[in-house]
């Protein structure tokens, strides 16, 4: 079977939050002749691409989403070689809901699409306070933190961290990514509390990221 | 005929004078009494002058007992996050895991945390209202109710991947969850709402809804000795609507916004009542010719097929929603009763 049938075989086990389903055709295509690397590239990623066109659709739930980042992980653990051998890392990054949001299943599911994108994620978890964030993006040389609130009052509470980086200077150095169900409803709101940048899903946030790598890359060689 | 006979007779297929309108009205009682927040969810007095307010300046037709999830979460023994302009949510829940969720002591709705609070807003509002408007009371459904105790995530994970927790979840919290909606009908409450998450697109699929929240939904309503409407708290519900008749006490459903009306009316078949389905997020930020407008068009769409309430399909609508906003629902009913003949 070819890895573009695998892949819509895949898709479908996400749609249908079949996790054991999906563990199954991983262990097919394991079986076959392919490179583990190539499963991630040929098979998960374009399941994941698609994933996420869905969801712009309005054709996913969250747990759908939810199973499906587990299913990424499942296929990372699975296909990346357990002989030391470490596909390189995108660089390091920190996420966490900020103080006072206690709404983790966005920023767990981002977690686990970042990972399996290749970054290096520390994951704060939930009431994480302005300045334990930046400690942390300062100590594992972080270039973007990901913030996440689902209401409007807690959402608000990234402002403080937007003050905090901006008062450290640390501003052309890392990035702030906000997202959560509120975003989503009020767009406004991302410059509103100072975010550089969000992600509907969190499929699209290793692309956000990726973006916010490159204005740091590119404000550092300036 | 007066609100109560008004929307009676709109749940029972009558005539009616007008269209019934409904507003989620709760923390807007604290801006019309300039009391704050955490005063109007924690008194019940302080409640029920805000819903009397909330009737004498816009005379919707229902008051709502309060609209504020975080006294259940609270009575199970997480924390609560009050705030200046919005209704109080859970801070922390109580436990982290599913497991330790079985070892919580069930809340008494008679005495645990603030749940009596309620109950005594709901009395004061029977002695008022009684008959005149009808009391409405909004509480979790059975299936959505154990996010309560450990957060949706944990929730969700056991819901997915450990189904037998969740069914002894579900099981476990059955009997707070009944004893809790026939406190709210026994103290004065003539309808409940119960609003499903699980009945959501946007947070599970029909089938899991199907094979893991109906069934116990169904055992549930069944022990409830009231009627009862289901909402998803805004999020779509028409992939599931056709699964919902015959639900014991089942009086209507609440729309979700993106829901088309014709389509849920379809899905529901007549007997049902139709609620629904303005945007919350829509009511601050819209004009008032603009609420006027999308309200026309939802009453337009749903009202001709009968059993039909304009409402808002949210929780509560944002107290920065100006008061014209609001005023453009009533008008938009009224034009409407009008174009469509109702009267005495």
């Amino acid at each position: 079977m070819s890895s573009k049938n695998l892949s819509e075989e895949l898709l479908t086990a996400m749609i249908h939050a079949d996790r054991a389903g999906a563990a199954d055709i991983i262990e097919r295509a394991l079986a076959t002749p392919i490179d583990p690397l190539r499963i991630i590239a040929e098979i998960l990623d374009p399941a994941i691409v698609r994933l996420g066109q869905l969801w712009e659709e309005e054709c996913m739930s969250l747990a759908q989403n939810f199973v499906a980042s587990k299913i990424a992980e499942d296929t990372l653990l699975r296909c990346i070689p357990g002989d030391g051998t470490k596909q390189p890392s995108k660089g390091a990054v920190v996420i966490g809901n900020i103080e006072d949001d206690f709404h983790s299943l966005g920023r767990r599911t981002v977690g686990l699409f970042l990972r399996a994108a290749g970054w290096d994620v520390y994951d704060l978890g939930n009431d994480v306070p302005a300045e334990q964030f930046l400690e942390k993006a300062l100590e594992v040389d972080a270039c973007v933190i990901g913030a996440s609130a689902m209401m409007q009052t807690t959402a608000l509470n990234i402002r403080k961290l937007r003050e905090l980086i901006d008062a450290r200077g640390f501003s052309d150095r890392i990035m702030l990514a906000v997202g959560g169900a509120v975003f989503n409803g009020r767009p406004e709101l991302v410059t509103e509390v100072g975010g550089n940048g969000t992600a509907r899903n969190a499929v699209e946030a290793d692309g956000l990221f990726m973006r916010l790598q490159a204005k740091v890359q590119k404000r550092v060689t300036l | 005929m007066n609100s109560y006979q008004r929307v009676m007779n709109t749940l029972a297929g009558q005539p009616v004078d007008r269209l019934p309108v409904f507003a989620v009205l709760g923390a807007y009682g604290g801006k019309l009494t300039g009391v704050d927040l955490r005063t109007l969810f924690s008194d019940a007095s302080a409640y029920v002058e805000g819903q009397k307010a909330v009737q004498a300046e816009f005379g919707f037709d229902l008051v709502l007992t309060a609209f504020d999830y975080s006294v259940i979460a609270e009575a199970f023994g997480g924390e609560v996050v009050w705030s200046a302009n919005q209704v109080p949510n859970m801070k922390r829940p109580a436990v982290k895991t599913a497991a330790e969720a079985l070892e919580l002591p069930l809340p008494d709705p008679m005495r645990t945390g603030r749940l009596p609070m309620i109950l005594e807003a709901t009395r004061q509002l029977a002695a008022r209202y009684k008959e005149k408007v009808p009391i409405i009371s909004a509480l979790p459904g059975p299936c959505i109710l154990p996010s309560l105790l450990m957060g949706i995530d944990q929730w969700m994970e056991a819901v997915l991947f450990d189904p037998e927790l969740a069914r002894k979840l579900l099981d476990y919290t059955a009997s707070f969850h009944v004893a809790w909606a026939n406190a709210l009908l026994a103290n004065g409450a003539d309808c409940l709402v119960l609003t499903e998450g699980m009945a959501s697109a946007e947070i599970v699929p029909r089938k899991i809804f199907a094979e893991q929240g109906l069934p116990n939904l169904r055992k549930i309503c069944a022990r409830i000795k009231g009627p009862k409407v289901i909402s998803s708290t805004g999020g779509r519900m028409n992939h599931v609507l056709d699964l919902l008749p015959g639900l014991d006490g089942m009086v209507g459903v609440i729309a979700g916004s993106r829901d088309d009306l014709v389509e849920a009316r379809r899905l529901l078949g007549p007997d049902l009542t139709l609620i629904g389905n303005l945007d919350n997020l829509a009511l601050p930020a819209a004009s008032a010719s603009e609420m006027y407008a999308m309200s026309l068009e939802r009453l337009r769409s749903a009202a001709p097929a009968g059993r039909y309430i304009l409402a808002n399909a949210g929780a509560d609508i944002p107290q920065a929603t100006p008061t014209e906003n609001l005023r453009a629902m009533r008008k938009a009913g009224a034009t409407v009763s009008a174009e469509l003949g109702f009267g005495p």
